[in-house]
């Protein structure tokens, strides 16, 4: 089987905390809403800072386990910041391999991975005592103040045509490759398949092995982007 | 052979059974995000049928229907109506096309209502879907323009005969095209939320606001194609058709994709009249007059008459909304300007309360902040955080969960018109009388209440939104609350002149209060429920009246006229302050200053002729003396002020 890999285009996100998570919610929850394929009853979720609405599943687990992972990135970045950072939801198949006669191996089979881009940047500095006109804009875990209104406002725009970008490169990728995906499980529940959402983990050179590691597991590596 | 040829049958038959409910389910995906006032989306913003529980457990009360593809929607009559004719046959195309509908610009308000005559519409539209006439009656006029913005196209293009369907090499299992169909579906879910015209519907479905447009649909087997200019302005998303053994599945759509322009103009401003069933701000349009109905105390004032109060709704606003002159109240010129493009009309007409200037608010208050200031008539929404300024880049309002969210509990408090009858020269025809004050209160508090939508019951939330509230926590209810105070000085906490719908008036008689004494408001906040309006209206002005007569009985005999006196004219510092940055008196000041004031300046104001019976010339000498009062707390507040 193949694994599909689709890179997605890269986001320039601001180091503000509710965007990064705003961003990654809206992504990952699509990418999960069309491969979740239990029976589901999709809730609509519209964005604050956009003008988007996109799809849950409205299945708790995933919703927990997407903000766990988002927590997680947001800390990773408060540590790297100015970063180019790379977020991967994988979706794999759990096969038994006997790696000798009377031993079995659990191995993942990696058909599918989603490399979500992110350049999260520092925005600038606004000085005291600047123009009324400045909107100020405190973002609770980033403490960071973006000043002018018309930077943000230019910067979040752009924002926000690279996310719906991103979502139809999605809707694309889904539509156009259909063949790989394994069949629906007879099972109860939302997640048809299992998967995984890799973080770059605290040094850098890790990330990188993670890839490795992976490549090394999936049967068949494929990389069609 | 005849097992072979009868799972043959039984494969072909549930192929076509997977087709016709794929054709069921695009149009009931595709309507219910188009087909505003009939899907059973609430306009609490929130899905009406989502449970985020897992599906099994919710499985048992899902429809057999929401059974196909595993997606499990809401009700959608229109898509069940429309869906016969693919059941008999699933060979026709089947084109949905998404109309928007747009009135001119003097349309009759009263007969337009999509909410009153929904269930009429409703009616109508059930039998029949495919009449766009139905809409004339929905509009109450005949011109009306009407402009296909989406066409969506559902076909199964059958390759070859059915009767070598089962022997084509090119078989495909049912499960395997029922998977492909599910991600096809899937995508479709999501497409439709992305396009134009998603917000057309989400701002026709989450806001009661009149809006010029509408959106309809019309589904058929056969529309005249688009002429080449028209296809030349639309663009086209084709989905990847799914192959089936006999042919396969298309789905694409051709939409415009300039069609939100439309809804971010600014509604048509209603002309004056009366509505009986408003549910609104009587603040909507400030230079209403009202009636002057005679009130015990207030009558000697010898007020202008005002005529009955516009109502609107409270949420009926936008942020491009033109700013009317009393941007000026703002408490301080750098938000005038933001204040000139911003919020509505009703919110500056409302006299600012004094409340004490308060730091930038953080960003996420910010956010929320336009989208109240739509909807609310708030002299909060005055004040807001230069975030709130123009072309924010948060979302315009009318399309969003908050937005929804508030209007369900929004049905602001009426003012007692008897109140709003004392209205010396001011400026900007602000009446400064303790029921204007009061009624500024209340409905300031009551859109702060609105905008605190998170958590507990509106009355809950009512007592909660203390709007004049000074912490500096980071809750949204605490950002209006700063944002009022921003925008409104801070004499709405003269403990006697609080707010004449304050029943309790115990609290509020204590002179060192915060405004935090407005709490007690709770009453008059409490007819913000949905529906509630004209009887919160009526209810309102009887508290008020009722509420006005137990302040003046409480109010110390020797001082009852001064305290009136000095309540109107405590409106005048306010009035005057706000041309001043720096001065700005919070409530404390104000507080503080009256009580001398009431001692030194009595013999003054007694001197200025409190009769029952006045004449221009007494009405102009007690303005006099206002002034001067007002002069002397302002001396006072900028002595007291940092």
């Amino acid at each position: 089987m193949n694994c599909e890999v689709c890179q997605l285009k890269e986001l320039e996100v601001g180091h503000l905390e509710f965007e990064i998570r705003e961003v990654l919610r809206c992504i990952l929850h699509t990418i999960l809403f069309h491969r979740a394929l239990g029976l589901v009853r999709p809730k609509d979720v519209d964005l604050e800072l956009f003008e988007i609405t996109y799809v849950q599943c409205g299945d708790l687990e995933i919703e927990k386990k997407i903000d766990e992972k988002i927590e997680q990135f947001i800390s990773w970045v408060e540590k790297h910041p100015n970063k180019k950072s790379q977020i991967c939801l994988s979706f794999y198949e759990v096969k038994n391999k006997q790696a000798f006669l009377f031993t079995h191996k659990i191995e993942r089979l990696y058909w599918e991975q989603w490399y979500i881009n992110l350049n999260v940047s520092q925005l600038p500095r606004t000085h005291s005592g600047k123009s009324h006109r400045s909107k100020v804009v405190v973002d609770p875990g980033a403490m960071i103040i973006e000043s002018s209104m018309e930077e943000s406002s230019a910067r979040r725009a752009a924002l926000e045509a690279s996310l719906r970008d991103v979502l139809f490169q999605i809707i694309k990728f889904v539509n156009e490759k259909k063949d790989h995906v394994p069949p629906i499980p007879n099972r109860e529940g939302v997640v048809s398949y299992p998967y995984e959402i890799t973080i770059p983990s605290s040094s850098d050179s890790a990330f990188g092995m993670d890839v490795f590691k992976r490549m090394l597991q999936t049967g068949h590596p494929t990389m069609l982007s | 052979m005849a097992s072979f040829h009868g799972n043959a049958h039984s494969e072909t038959a549930k192929m076509e059974q997977i087709i016709t409910e794929f054709f069921a389910k695009s149009l009931q995906i595709i309507l219910e995000s188009r087909s505003p006032y009939m899907s059973s989306r609430n306009y609490s913003g929130e899905q009406a049928v989502s449970s985020p529980s897992s599906s099994s457990s919710s499985s048992s009360s899902v429809r057999p229907r929401d059974k196909w593809f595993n997606l499990a929607l809401r009700e959608c009559p229109a898509a069940l109506d429309n869906i016969d004719l693919w059941r008999q046959s699933n060979l026709d195309p089947m084109v949905v096309d998404v109309i928007l509908v747009q009135r001119p610009v003097d349309f009759d308000p009263v007969s337009f209502s999509p909410k009153r005559n929904s269930v009429r519409n409703l009616s109508l539209k059930e039998r029949y879907p495919m009449f766009v006439n139905s809409d004339q009656e929905e509009f109450g006029c005949e011109e009306k323009s009407e402009k296909i913005i989406e066409r969506w196209i559902v076909q199964y293009e059958s390759r070859m005969s059915r009767d070598t369907c089962h022997g084509s090499s090119r078989r495909m299992s049912n499960s395997t095209l029922y998977k492909k169909t599910i991600l096809l579906l899937r995508s479709l879910y999501v497409t439709v939320r992305l396009f134009p015209a998603y917000k057309l519907y989400h701002d026709l479905n989450s806001s009661s606001q009149i809006r010029p447009f509408t959106l309809t649909h019309r589904v058929s087997s056969f529309v005249e194609p688009f002429t080449r200019q028209e296809e030349r302005e639309m663009q086209k998303f084709v989905f990847t058709p799914v192959d089936t053994s006999c042919g396969r599945l298309c789905l694409s759509v051709l939409y415009h994709s300039s069609v939100s322009d439309i809804s971010s103009e600014p509604s048509t401003p209603l002309s004056p009249q009366v509505i009986t069933d408003y549910v609104g701000s009587p603040l909507a349009d400030p230079l209403k007059r009202f009636p002057s109905v005679p009130v015990p105390g207030s009558a000697s004032h010898g007020s202008p008459s005002f005529s009955p109060f516009v109502r609107r709704h409270s949420w009926s606003f936008d942020l491009n909304r033109a700013s009317q002159p009393f941007t000026s109240f703002s408490p301080s010129p750098t938000h005038s300007e933001p204040h000139a493009t911003n919020s509505n009309p009703s919110s500056r007409r409302f006299p600012p309360s004094s409340l004490p200037p308060h730091p930038p608010e953080t960003s996420s208050m910010h956010k929320k902040d336009p989208n109240f200031d739509e909807y609310f008539p708030s002299p909060f929404s005055a004040s807001p955080s230069p975030s709130a300024s123009p072309s924010p880049p948060i979302r315009i309002p009318g399309s969003h969960l908050s937005n929804a969210l508030l209007r369900s509990e929004s049905a602001p408090v009426g003012i007692p018109t008897a109140k709003l009858a004392n209205s010396p020269a001011f400026k900007q025809n602000l009446p400064p009388s303790p029921p204007l004050k009061s009624s500024k209160s209340s409905t300031s508090r009551s859109d702060k209440s609105t905008g605190v939508t998170h958590s507990g019951t509106p009355n809950e939330k009512l007592r909660q939104c203390s709007g004049l509230k000074l912490s500096s926590n980071n809750s949204p209810r605490v950002s209006f609350s700063r944002s009022s105070s921003r925008s409104f000085p801070d004499d709405f906490d003269e403990s006697d002149f609080a707010c004449a719908f304050d029943v309790e008036v115990e609290d509020i008689t204590d002179p060192g209060s915060r405004p935090e004494s407005f709490e007690q408001n709770v009453p008059l906040c409490d007819p913000l429920e949905p529906g509630g309006g004209s009887y919160a209206t009526r209810k309102s002005a009887d508290a008020a009246v009722g509420a006005l007569v137990l302040m003046l009985r409480k109010a110390p005999p020797l001082r009852q006229d001064f305290s009136k006196s000095v309540a109107n004219s405590s409106g005048v510092p306010r009035v005057e302050t706000w041309g001043d940055s720096n001065t700005v008196l919070d409530s404390n000041q104000i507080s503080e200053g009256l009580v001398p004031v009431q001692h030194v300046a009595s013999s003054s104001v007694m001197a200025s002729g409190l009769v029952t019976s006045k004449t221009t010339a007494d009405a102009l000498e007690e303005l006099q003396g206002y002034r001067d009062l007002k002069n002397f707390l302002l001396s006072q507040g900028s002595k007291s002020h940092i």
